[in-house]
C-alpha cells in the first residue's frame, strides 16, 4: 500500500545529497537541464533549522518525542508545550546528529508553545519576523519528525501539500478539543500524527508559515485535523519568553465570560418540546400568551435554528448558548416555519436584578 | 494502535503527487505539457493561468532574480486557486439540525458539510453520507451567506447521493462538468468543500488516480477526501467538475462504507455527467435504488470467468425473463460481454426499474430477452419436506428414496410418512434417488402443497404435503443407521486409510486427515474440515479425538494447519487449500457432497465461514465454535447450494453482541442457524455437545 521506493525522495537521507539525487531523477525523466529545482533547494535550506526533541513519555499512547525549529543563532528552539518537556532531561538532536541537553526557557500554556535553549552558537535558524501569511491552495512543505522515523543524523521527514483553508479553532464552541483557540492553517498533508507537533510548515520557497500544532480532532465531523498555527499568532509570546523566561500566562478562563444572570426561555414565554434525545431539535412547543415571544410572532412548531446568528443543533445546545447571554439582552432568533425562515427580535422584561444574583 | 477513529488513520508521505512533481518539477508548464502526452491528451486547451500575479497570492512576491515564468510552483498554485475560485460560487455549505449522534460505529458531528449546485432553480446534490444520521432539518448556506431551508427531494442509494431543493430568488450558478471522456489518470484533481464555515472553501489537491472504479461508478483520486469535503466537487485544473466527492467502497453497502478511508490517498468522486443523467429522475422525488438482476454467477472469479449463470432466483427479473442455470450472458444492450465482471459492472451502474436487453447463449441457441431490474428480490427460502434419506443406496435397489428418519412435526410427519417408506414421486415427477428428490424439492417454495407418492409394504400411497421451512433444531436423540446394508467392497489398492498426511502440490501446508479404518468404497463419507484457532492443536491428538466419531458417522476428518505466522494464523487466500483438498479427496474416496462441513475454532471460525461462503459448490455447512467476530456478510442463499450453520456462543463474552449480529445476518439471508449457548465463557464443547454437533452433521442431507 504505502510507497516505499518513491518516498525516499521525500524523506531525504542526507540533506543536500538528497537534492542532488532528486535532480538526477529529473534528468532521467528528461526535464530540461537548464532549470533548477526550487523545492529541493528549499528542503536543503530548511532541514538544518529543524530539530528532533526527546523527553518524557514512552509508555502507552504517550510518545516521548516531538519536533522543533531553531529560531535564533544562539540555540533558541520553538516547539509545542507538552508532557514531553516535563523532565530535566530534554535532548535535542540537530539535523546533523549533534546532541544537546536543552533547557526549558519558558512556555505559554495558552498557546501551547514552549521555548528551549541549547548551548551552541552560529546555528542556522528561522527568523520569526520574516514569517509570511499564505492563502488557500498555497503550496507548502511540512517538516517534522512524525513517528520518529528520522533517527541519529537523519534529517526530519518532509511532506508536501497545500493550505486547505485558514480558519479559527475557537470559531465554534467545543468544536475542537484544544487549549489553543486562535487562527490556524488547515493543510492537506497528513501531519496529525505522533511526533509531528512542533514541526515547521513553510512555503515551497522556504518562507516560514507556521508551526505544526498538537494532535487535534475536529469534533464537528470526527476527523483528525492537519493544521499549523501561524507564526504571527505566536511571535509576541515567543519574544517575551526569550526576553524574560518563565510562564507567559495561565490558561484564561472560558471566554466570553458568562453573565451573572443569564437569559431564560421561560422569561421570553417560550416552552420547547421535551428534550428526550441526545440531539432533540429545538421546536417551540408552546408560547405564553402576551409574552415577548408571542408579541414577536413566535409560534408553536417553529424550529429555532439560529440564536444571534449562531446555528443551534439541539435543545441542549440552545440551553448552553443562553448561558452566555445577559438576562435582559435583546436576542435575534431565526425560526424555521415550514420551509420559510423567519427572523424575530425579542427581549425579556428587565425587572430589577435580584440582589443575591444567581447562586 | 492509537488514534483509531473508524479505522487507523492512514499516513500519507506525499502520495502520488510526489511522483508527478518529480516529472514536472524542473520544467515550465509549457514544457511539461509538451513532454507529457497523457496530460496533453487530457487537456486539449492549456490551463488558464493568470498572467499577472493574482490578488490571492499575498506574501508570495517572486524574488527579483527569477522571472515568474520559470517558477512552475507558483504558476501551479495560481492555477489551483483559479480553479477553486471558478467553482466556489456553486459550492454550498449544508447545516443540519437534530439527527442521531451515532450510526453504526460511526460518530456523527454536527457538521457543517458540503453540497454542489446542479440546477439554477435551487437543486443541490450532496453525498448521502451527510444525511445518514437523519437530521430533522437541513439548511443550505449559499456562498453569499444567505441561509435557506432545504427539502431532501430524493436519495440515490446506488451512487450514495442526496438531492436537496431550496427556494431561490435568482438563479444559482451551475458549474461546468468536465467531459467524462476527457478525464485522464495523472491529471490534477482538486477537492473542494465547505466544512469550516469560512468565506473561502477548503481545498485539497491531488491527481486522478483511476477513472473507472467501484464497478464503473467512480473516479478515484489521491487528494484528501473526508467529511470535510464529502458532497463537494472534485474539479480539474480549469475548475470544471469531475465528480462529486463521496465515501465509497468496492464492497459497496451502506452510506458509511468507505469512510474508513478518509484522508488516506484513496478517495472517490461520482462523475458529474452520470449525476446529471439521473437528475431528472431524482427531481421527481423518487428514491433511486441499485438494480438487481437476480442471478448468481457460476464462478466467483468474476474477472476471469464468463458470465455464466449458476442459478437464478425465483421471482427475480432473470427468472421472469426465463434465464436459468447454465445460460451465458454474452451481451447487454450493445455491449458484448465476455467476463462476469463486465456484466456486474453493467448492472451496478443501473437502477431498479431500468430495462436492459440481454443476449444469452444456451448451448447452441442464442436467446434474447428484456429484463427490468428490481429493487429487491426476496431471499431464497429453502423448502423442507422433513425427511432424512437412507444413504449409499446400491445400484440394484429400486428407484426412489428410502426414508431413514422423519422429523417430528415436519410436513412429512404430518402427512404420515414413516421411516422405511420409499418415496417414488414428488409433485408429479418421478424420484430416482435422494439427489433427484432434493433437486425437485428445491425448485418449490415453502407453503406450496405438493403430492407425494410413497410405497409402503408394496402398496403405493398418495399424500398431500404442504412444504415447510428448514428447521433450526437438531433431531433429538440418536438417529437410526444411515446405510442400506450392501455387500462390503474391498478398499482399492493404493488408497490409504487411517491417519494419513495429505499433500497438495504447490501448497506448503501441513495437513493431517483420518479416513475410517473400516473404509468401504460402497459407502459415501462426509468430510469435516477442522480450522484451528490461535493455538493449533497437535494433529495426532485431534485425530485420536475424532477417530471414533468418524468411524460411527462415516466421516473423513481433515485438519490443515495455516501456513503463515507463529502461532499459525489463517489468511483469506488459504481457502484455495480447502478447494484443492476437497478435489483430491473426491478423486480418491467416495465423498458425500451433502455432508461437507467446515468447523472453525475461535479465530479459525472466520476462516471456516469464508471457506463456506466462497466455496459454495463444495462446503455445505459451517460450524463456528466460540467465534471471534465475523464481520463479512454471508452470500445470498442459492437454491443449488444449501448451507447450514451452527454457532456455539458464550453468553457473557464481550464479543457476544457481534456474534449475535452475525447470526442475525445469516438468518436474514435465510440460512438455517443452530445457536448453542455454551454458558458464560469461551470453552470447548463437552462430549455431549460434540455428539449433538455430529448429529447435526449427520442430518445435513435432510430434504
Amino acid at each position: 500500500m504505502r510507497r516505499s521506493a518513491d518516498s525516499c525522495w521525500i524523506v531525504l537521507r542526507r540533506g543536500v545529497g538528497g537534492a542532488v539525487w532528486l535532480a538526477a531523477v529529473w534528468f532521467a525523466v528528461g526535464a530540461p537541464a537548464a532549470t533548477t529545482s526550487r523545492i529541493a533547494a528549499t528542503i536543503a535550506e530548511v532541514q538544518p533549522k529543524m530539530v528532533k526533541i526527546y523527553g518524557a513519555g514512552g509508555f502507552r499512547g504517550l510518545e516521548e518525542y516531538q519536533s522543533g525549529m531553531l529560531i535564533s543563532e544562539h540555540g533558541h528552539i520553538l516547539t509545542v508545550w507538552s508532557y514531553v518537556l516535563d523532565t530535566d532531561e530534554i535532548t535535542v538532536v540537530l539535523y546533523d546528529g549533534r546532541r544537546f541537553q536543552a533547557k526549558l526557557l519558558g512556555a505559554d500554556p495558552r498557546l501551547e508553545i514552549a521555548v528551549l535553549k541549547i548551548e551552541e552558537e552560529h546555528l542556522p535558524h528561522f527568523k520569526l519576523e520574516e514569517a509570511v501569511e499564505v492563502e488557500p491552495a498555497a503550496r507548502i512543505l511540512a517538516f517534522s519528525n512524525l513517528f520518529k522515523v528520522a533517527m541519529g543524523n537523519e534529517p526530519v521527514s518532509v511532506q508536501q501539500g497545500i493550505v486547505s483553508v485558514r480558519t479559527h479553532l475557537s470559531a465554534r464552541r467545543g468544536a475542537f478539543e484544544t487549549l489553543y483557540n486562535g487562527p490556524v492553517y488547515v493543510i492537506d498533508a497528513v501531519t496529525n500524527n505522533p511526533g509531528a507537533a512542533g514541526g515547521a510548515v513553510v512555503t515551497y520557497r522556504g518562507e516560514l508559515v507556521g508551526m505544526i500544532g498538537k494532535e487535534v480532532r475536529n469534533t464537528l465531523n470526527n476527523t483528525w485535523l492537519n493544521y499549523a498555527v501561524p507564526i504571527d499568532a505566536l511571535r509576541p509570546s515567543v519574544e517575551q519568553i526569550i526576553a524574560k523566561g518563565g510562564m507567559v500566562a495561565k490558561p484564561e478562563p472560558e471566554s466570553p465570560p458568562r453573565p451573572q444572570r443569564c437569559l431564560e426561555l421561560a422569561r421570553l414565554g417560550i416552552v420547547l418540546v421535551p428534550d428526550l434525545l441526545p440531539r432533540t431539535p429545538p421546536y417551540v412547543d408552546w408560547v405564553r400568551e402576551g409574552s415577548p415571544a408571542a408579541q414577536a410572532g413566535v409560534k408553536p412548531d417553529d424550529l429555532i435554528i439560529l440564536l444571534n446568528d449562531r446555528l443551534i443543533h439541539s435543545c441542549q445546545m440552545l440551553q448552553k448558548e443562553l448561558e452566555f447571554i445577559e438576562y435582559d439582552a435583546e436576542i435575534k432568533l431565526t425560526l424555521l416555519r415550514g420551509l420559510e425562515l423567519v427572523e424575530v427580535k425579542l427581549k425579556a422584561p428587565s425587572d430589577p436584578l435580584p440582589t443575591t444574583g444567581k447562586p | 494502535m492509537r488514534k483509531t477513529f473508524w479505522q487507523p488513520k492512514s499516513h500519507r508521505f506525499g502520495g502520488m503527487k510526489a511522483t508527478v512533481w518529480a516529472v514536472i518539477g524542473a520544467g515550465g508548464l509549457a514544457v511539461w505539457l509538451a513532454t507529457c502526452p497523457i496530460l496533453w491528451a487530457a487537456e486539449p486547451t492549456p490551463p488558464k493561468v493568470p498572467t499577472a500575479p493574482a490578488k490571492q497570492d499575498a506574501g508570495q512576491t517572486p524574488p527579483t532574480t527569477e522571472t515568474p515564468k520559470e517558477d512552475l510552483e507558483l504558476l501551479e498554485q495560481k492555477a489551483f486557486q483559479a480553479a477553486v475560485d471558478r467553482v466556489a460560487p456553486s459550492v454550498v455549505m449544508i447545516e443540519t439540525i437534530g439527527g442521531l449522534e451515532k450510526v453504526g460505529q460511526v460518530l456523527f458531528g454536527t457538521g457543517p458539510t458540503t453540497g454542489l449546485v446542479v440546477d439554477p432553480q435551487g437543486y443541490i446534490v450532496s453525498s448521502a453520507f451527510n444525511f445518514v444520521n437523519k437530521p430533522s432539518s437541513i439548511l443550505v448556506r449559499l456562498p453569499d451567506g444567505t441561509r435557506k431551508a432545504a427539502k431532501l427531494v430524493a436519495n440515490d442509494t446506488n451512487r450514495m447521493l442526496s438531492l436537496l431543493k431550496i427556494e431561490v430568488d435568482k438563479p444559482l450558478p451551475v458549474p461546468e462538468a468536465a467531459p467524462r471522456g476527457q478525464i485522464r489518470v495523472g491529471q490534477w484533481a482538486i477537492a473542494v468543500g465547505r466544512a469550516f464555515g469560512e468565506q473561502k472553501p477548503n481545498t485539497t489537491v491531488g491527481i486522478v488516480s483511476a477513472i473507472s472504479r467501484i464497478w464503473g461508478k467512480a473516479i478515484q483520486t489521491d487528494a484528501a477526501v473526508s467529511p470535510n469535503n464529502y458532497g463537494g466537487p472534485l474539479v480539474d485544473i480549469h475548475g470544471r467538475v469531475l465528480g462529486l466527492l463521496a465515501p465509497l467502497s468496492p464492497q459497496g453497502g451502506s452510506e458509511l462504507a468507505g469512510v474508513e478511508w478518509y484522508d488516506s490517498g484513496i478517495g472517490f468522486a461520482i462523475p458529474l455527467e452520470d449525476i446529471l443523467q439521473v437528475l431528472p429522475r431524482l427531481k421527481e422525488g423518487k428514491d433511486l435504488k441499485p438494480g438487481l438482476l437476480g442471478i448468481q454467477f457460476k464462478s466467483p472469479a468474476l474477472h476471469i470467468s464468463e458470465a455464466e449463470i449458476g442459478s437464478s432466483r425465483p421471482n427475480s427479473p432473470a427468472a421472469k425473463a426465463g434465464l436459468k442455470a447454465g445460460d451465458k450472458i454474452i451481451q447487454v444492450n450493445d455491449r458484448p460481454i465476455s467476463r462476469a465482471a463486465e456484466l456486474k459492472e453493467e448492472i451496478s451502474k443501473r437502477y431498479a426499474g431500468d430495462k436492459l436487453r440481454l443476449v444469452a447463449q444456451r448451448g447452441k441457441d442464442r436467446i434474447e430477452c428484456e429484463v427490468e431490474l428490481a429493487a429487491e428480490i426476496a431471499p431464497y427460502v429453502r423448502p423442507f419436506l422433513g425427511v432424512l434419506p437412507m444413504r449409499s443406496q446400491p445400484a440394484e435397489h429400486p428407484p426412489g428414496v428410502v426414508v431413514r428418519y422423519v422429523y417430528p412435526d415436519s410436513p412429512a410427519s404430518k402427512a404420515g410418512v414413516q421411516p422405511g417408506d420409499l418415496i417414488v414421486r414428488f409433485a408429479g415427477q418421478e424420484v430416482k434417488d435422494a439427489a433427484g428428490l432434493r433437486q425437485l424439492a428445491a425448485d418449490h417454495e415453502p407453503n406450496q402443497a405438493v403430492e407425494l407418492v410413497l410405497r409402503r409394504d408394496g402398496q403405493e400411497q398418495k399424500q398431500q404435503v404442504t412444504l415447510g421451512v428448514f428447521p433450526e433444531d437438531i433431531p433429538p436423540g440418536a438417529l437410526p443407521p444411515a446405510r442400506i446394508a450392501g455387500k462390503p467392497q474391498p478398499v482399492p489398492e493404493g488408497l490409504k486409510v487411517g491417519a494419513v498426511e495429505l499433500k497438495v502440490p504447490e501448497m506448503p501446508h501441513e495437513v493431517w486427515a483420518y479416513v475410517p479404518d473400516s473404509y468401504d468404497p460402497a459407502v459415501s463419507y462426509g468430510v469435516v474440515f477442522w480450522m484451528h484457532g490461535r493455538t493449533a492443536v497437535d494433529p495426532k491428538e485431534l485425530i485420536a479425538r475424532w477417530k471414533p466419531l468418524c468411524d460411527a458417522y462415516d466421516l473423513i476428518f481433515v485438519a490443515p494447519k495455516a501456513a503463515h505466522g507463529n502461532p499459525p494464523q489463517w489468511q483469506p487466500g488459504e481457502i484455495e487449500l480447502v478447494k484443492k483438498l476437497l478435489e483430491n479427496l473426491r478423486a480418491g474416496y467416495h465423498v458425500d457432497p451433502n455432508r461437507i462441513a467446515a468447523i472453525g475454532d475461535g479465530a479459525g471460525a472466520g476462516f471456516a465461514c469464508l471457506a463456506a461462503f466462497q466455496h459454495r459448490e463444495g462446503v455445505r455447512a459451517v460450524a463456528a465454535l466460540c467465534p471471534e467476530p465475523i464481520m463479512f456478510p454471508p452470500p445470498e442463499n442459492d437454491p443449488a447450494y444449501p448451507l447450514s450453520c451452527y454457532i456455539a456462543r458464550p453468553e457473557k463474552d464481550q464479543r457476544a453482541a457481534q456474534v449475535d449480529a452475525f447470526v442475525e445476518r445469516l438468518r436474514a439471508a435465510k440460512y438455517p442457524v443452530v445457536v448453542k449457548n455454551v454458558g458464560e465463557k469461551v470453552r470447548e464443547l463437552t462430549a455431549e455437545e460434540m455428539t449433538e454437533l455430529l448429529r447435526w452433521i449427520d442430518a445435513l442431507d435432510r430434504i
